[in-house]
């Protein structure tokens, strides 16, 4: 150690970057996945985007690649699971809190558009879509990966903005059923939504857009109404 | 808002937010009782660290009257951070981590000034962490990270840099720190040892970026100072301060 430093321990700035080289590297894992399910989730979202512009009865396979794309990205979210399980969980939450947001979206919206088709407004729980995209189960206690409420509710907003196009989309392909169920639906998650307290944060100003939404699947349902096209109500 | 039109006006939701609504409004409670001691911890290491600006000298154990006047302002801090331990347990630490930064940070900033000013040496991470975990007297303890411990020492340059501009002001010699050494060798070394440390991509990156540009500006205040003190050796009276005329625009007294 040299004499005229001895203002401070030898070292002292070695082993701070010591903790920061570790961070980095335990960062550059994780984004090297993180990106691999970004890319997919792209990949998902632009096959259901087809899906806007298809008839129902031409909706299968649409729908099954759709659903082959998000298998893709379960299995990454595998990978995610198995490293992320291994450190704090919420020191690295930022590197894929986006990305989980928008695959659960994606499983959210392909299932209710399967969904509409047969049983409408299922809402699957948090339970149900973690088990459906085989992602650990939420452990306060421990580190292991979950997913968080915040981030399934985030993904709901995502799914409300994308069946109100929906709504508008199913009309144009002569399908006047379904905005009912999707306004019926839209309205459901907007109840629930105003039981939650948030406050100022990212899920608060998103979740103020689902209250748009509800009219805006409204006025779809008002425009059938007005010129009698709803199903059983008989052109006059 | 929209009333309910449907035939069915209990939306069959309510049961899957309900199980939310526990756990969001204890999260906003403990996240709002994080910020705000985070701000009272923060307000606390400020008057320490004007208390601090009182003393002129480097290397002594700090007399009564500056040990007394913050007394008062430690203890507010250790209760604070016993406070809001509990809050900062498990997953909780690196969820709000980000809220209660600021405040550690500026503890740093006063525990390693106070403590540069007693001994002459920097406040190691090792030690500000036992710090911060003794102001706790609970069984909870916070965690002291080093990324804040890292952002507080950035800050500490800066009083270390008012501190020296003071005292040469005031003495018209730059303040000795230890054999062979002046607080502006430390101020370099400091600055040395900081901007060797690499940080990556990561969040903190930038808020280190904005900082060490700051520091540098504070190791060249104190260079300008001392480069002033020793042109005009000889030629000016004890008590003097430099002012502007000279290119310096004053910079030299701050405060």
């Amino acid at each position: 150690m040299s004499v005229q430093n001895a203002m401070m321990e030898s070292g002292l700035f070695e082993d701070l970057q010591k903790k920061i080289d570790e961070d980095t590297q335990v960062k550059d894992t994780l984004r090297e996945i993180v990106q691999q399910l970004e890319k997919q989730d792209r990949a998902t979202q632009a096959i259901l985007s087809k899906a806007h512009s298809t008839p129902s009865a031409e909706l299968s396979p649409v729908l099954q690649a759709a659903q082959s794309s998000i298998e893709n990205e379960v299995q990454s979210i595998q990978r995610l699971a198995e490293v992320a399980s291994k450190h704090p969980y919420y020191r690295y939450n930022y590197a894929w809190t986006r990305e989980m947001q928008s695959a659960v979206s994606g499983k959210h919206d392909l299932l209710e558009r399967r969904g509409l088709n047969t049983q409408p407004g299922h809402l699957l729980t948090l339970a149900e879509v973690t088990t459906l995209m085989q992602i650990p189960p939420i452990a306060p206690t421990t580190d292991s990966f979950h997913l968080t409420p915040e981030e399934y509710l985030q993904s709901l907003i995502s799914l409300v903005d994308e069946l109100s196009r929906l709504a508008r989309n199913s009309v144009t392909l002569g399908d006047t059923a379904r905005p009912l169920q999707i306004s019926k639906f839209i309205k459901d998650v907007h109840a629930g939504f105003q039981m939650l307290n948030l406050r100022n944060d990212g899920l608060r100003k998103r979740s103020d857009g689902v209250k748009y939404r509800v009219k805006e699947a409204e006025d779809v349902v008002y425009d059938l109404s007005l010129r009698g096209l709803l199903p059983g109500q008989g052109k006059v | 808002m929209a009333e309910p039109t449907s035939d069915s006006p209990e939306s069959p939701f309510l049961p899957i937010f309900e199980t939310f609504r526990k756990e969001i409004d204890e999260h906003h409670e403990r996240r709002e009782r994080v910020i705000k001691a985070s701000r009272d911890i923060t307000a606390s290491s400020k008057k320490i660290i004007f208390t601090l600006h009182r003393l002129r000298t480097i290397g002594q154990s700090l007399p009564d009257h500056i040990a007394k006047a913050n007394k008062p302002y430690t203890t507010d801090i250790a209760t604070k951070l016993t406070l809001i331990a509990p809050d900062l347990q498990g997953q909780n630490a690196d969820r709000y981590s980000r809220q209660i930064s600021s405040g550690l940070q500026e503890y740093i900033e006063a525990a390693s000034f106070q403590y540069y000013l007693e001994t002459g040496t920097l406040l190691t991470y090792a030690t500000a962490a036992s710090n911060v975990r003794d102001l706790c007297t609970g069984e909870a303890k916070v965690k002291l990270g080093y990324e804040d411990y890292i952002l507080g020492l950035y800050d500490f340059t800066g009083e270390v840099m008012k501190f020296g501009i003071t005292a040469m002001a005031t003495s018209g010699t730059i303040p000795i720190s230890g054999p062979g050494r002046t607080l502006l060798t430390d101020l370099r070394a400091l600055r040395a040892g900081l901007e060797g440390v690499r940080f990556g991509g990561s969040p903190v990156a930038r808020e280190v970026d904005k900082k060490a540009e700051v520091m540098r500006v504070s190791v060249e205040k104190v260079e300008k100072a001392l480069y002033g003190l020793t042109v005009r050796a000889g030629e000016r009276p004890k008590g003097w301060m430099p002012s502007d005329g000279d290119g310096g625009r004053g910079e030299g007294v701050e405060v």
